[in-house]
């Protein structure tokens, strides 16, 4: 563990802003530090923490789609988690539509990587209950009927209802989009959502995920591995360098070529040259990273 | 791991033998005196079951009661106790799961008295209530509460927290994924609780009514100073069978509760 000093003001490079950013992540820091063992506690010393992530910052525009790549443990759960509101930056500030972000909030629907459907609930019972917590204007009924269109919106009218565990892993990777979709989030919040999907179910459910976000518009942060999946998807990809005191690398936006075919990716030149200079990038941090230890 | 697994007839016969087997050497122990003078053989004690259980439900004043009768005695003490210890125990399990105050403030009280045997408290009990029946039902409640408490806070500790994550992230008060997340995620491990508390309860009953007065303890008690030992026996059986529903109840409950994928 690699202690470093935090800066206590942030710095806004000007040329990562837009005026009109839905997401702004203002010089955010993420510090872990450890509880205090006794042995620190008579010897009056703070344990050094393990500085996550140092003077990020990031504008996000509205609608849309945002990849974040880097290497594996370079904190791109621990930012998603910040931009969540599930945890608290250490110093600097995140602003959503012009306002600190304190704390969760239905505004940000989120996906996680291991689906996290309650196991007591069918996939409907799911979304319902993200339906009745988050809107709770509505009455049974209507919460009921919203779900079941969400869940028809990803293909799943039939199995909706089965429990969790009469699914495969990408009709519950499915019911999860549903479900955070369900909240009319204006943002969702996407954390390696394919990561444990095999191949085929993966490049089926990207191409879901893509057809949904064309006719609903939201802005979306994807953090992923999978350089072709940034590649598909995005309108930008934020680069991360390795941690610890990880920060923003690069932004690199791709030509809004829409709808997007995968072949483009290995024919087209623009597109081809950023996925080089991807591989390069988290090949240099990924060796960086393994040759430390 | 040693042995192919075998058929459930198979089982079911081998079972049935194994105690047919166990009951002709207890015979044949018997008759040939082997146990001690009078020591009553299977055959009779068996002919004795038979006849408690042909008429089980009769009262022929304190001491003599038929043996449904002492084992509903029982089963009503030891139902509203453990019912009383399992409303505390969840709610209060789940607190200290949740809390870390609450924890520290429960923990000394919880590693002090857990090793203790609840008959301990019987005294006590006879003491404050100067009841024996309100006795045997706080016996029985000091005796039921640990494994449910403990068991229901570990569960909270334990449980997973992708589903915090997901309740708090919908803006889910702290009742609500209390009641909606955390309580049907901790359920199995509130049953497996409840279901160790119903065994230690069922054991502690039998022992402490030995000194209450009535019930299937004191049944057994009664039979020791009437020197009737095929009585005893069963007794035995009776509570053995007994016990044996209680926990299959549990037993049943937990895999309609069982949703691990
Ligand atoms: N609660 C925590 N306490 C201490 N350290 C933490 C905590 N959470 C994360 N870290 C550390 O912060 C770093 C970044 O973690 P994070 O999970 O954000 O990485 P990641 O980029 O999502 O990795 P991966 O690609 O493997 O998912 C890691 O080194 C991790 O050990
Ligand atoms: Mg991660």
């Amino acid at each position: 563990m690699t202690s470093l000093a935090v800066p206590t003001t942030p710095t806004h490079p000007l040329g990562q802003r837009w005026p009109d950013a839905q997401v702004s992540v203002e010089g955010v820091s993420k510090v872990f530090s450890p509880e205090p063992g006794l042995f620190d506690f008579l010897t009056h010393r703070r344990p050094t923490g393990y500085v996550a992530l140092q003077d990020v910052s990031l504008s996000i525009e509205k609608n849309t789609f945002v990849s974040i790549i880097g290497p594996s443990g370079c904190g791109k759960s621990t930012l998603l988690n910040l931009l969540a509101g599930l945890d608290r930056p250490s110093v600097g500030q995140i602003l959503v539509d012009g306002q600190r972000v304190r704390g969760p909030g239905p505004d940000r629907g989120i996906i996680f990587q291991n689906y996290a459907l309650m196991p007591w609930l069918t996939a409907l019972g799911n979304v319902e209950y993200a339906v009745q917590t988050a809107c709770s204007g509505l009455s049974g009924g209507q919460a009921k009927e919203r779900a079941r269109e969400y869940l028809a919106l990803v293909g799943l009218e039939r199995a909706m209802h089965r429990f969790p565990k009469q699914l495969s892993g990408g009709m519950k990777q499915r019911v999860a989009i549903a479900r955070a979709l369900s909240i009319s989030p204006s943002i969702l919040l996407m954390d390696e959502p394919f990561g444990a999907l095999d191949a085929l179910t993966r490049s089926y459910l990207q191409e879901e995920v893509l057809r949904i976000w064309e006719d609903h518009r939201v802005t979306v942060v994807l953090i992923t591995h999978s350089i072709e999946e940034a590649l598909l998807l995005s309108d930008q990809i934020v680069l991360m360098s390795r941690g610890p005191a990880a920060t923003i690398a690069d932004v690199i936006n791709l030509p809004s070529l829409r709808p997007r075919q995968r072949s483009v990716i290995d024919q087209h030149p623009e597109f081809l040259a950023i996925k080089l200079r991807l591989e390069e990038h988290l090949l240099k941090e990924t060796r960086a990273v393994e040759e430390r230890t | 791991m040693f042995e192919s697994r075998i058929s459930r007839p198979l089982a079911i016969t081998v079972s049935c033998l194994s105690v047919l087997v166990a009951l002709l050497v207890w015979q044949i122990l018997a008759t040939q005196g082997l146990l001690g003078q009078n020591f009553p053989g299977s055959f009779k004690t068996l002919k004795e079951l038979a006849w408690w259980l042909s008429d089980p439900f009769f009262y022929n004043g304190p001491n003599d009661l038929g043996i449904g009768t002492n084992l509903l005695i029982s089963l009503r003490r030891v139902l509203i106790g453990y019912c009383l210890a399992v409303l505390v125990a969840v709610p209060l399990g789940l607190f200290v799961g949740i809390s870390q105050i609450a924890q520290s403030s429960v923990n000394p009280f919880v590693q002090l008295l857990k090793p203790v045997s609840p008959l301990a408290w019987l005294p006590i009990g006879l003491f404050v209530f100067r009841d024996s029946e309100i006795t045997g039902i706080f016996v029985i409640f000091i005796s039921s509460i640990w494994p449910t408490l403990i068991n229901t806070a570990f569960g909270v500790t334990s449980i997973n927290q992708d589903f915090l994550k997901v309740s708090r992230s919908l803006g889910a008060s702290q009742f609500r994924t209390v009641v909606k997340v955390v309580l049907p995620a901790v359920m199995p491990n509130i049953l497996a609780g409840m279901r160790i508390s119903m065994g230690t309860a069922w054991l502690v009953i039998v022992a402490a009514e030995m000194l209450l007065g009535s019930g299937i303890g004191y049944f057994i008690w009664n039979e020791w100073n009437n020197l009737s030992l095929p009585n005893i026996f069963v007794a035995i059986i009776v509570i053995g069978f007994a016990g044996l529903v209680l926990d299959q109840i549990f037993g049943l409950l937990q895999r309609r509760f069982d949703y691990q994928d």
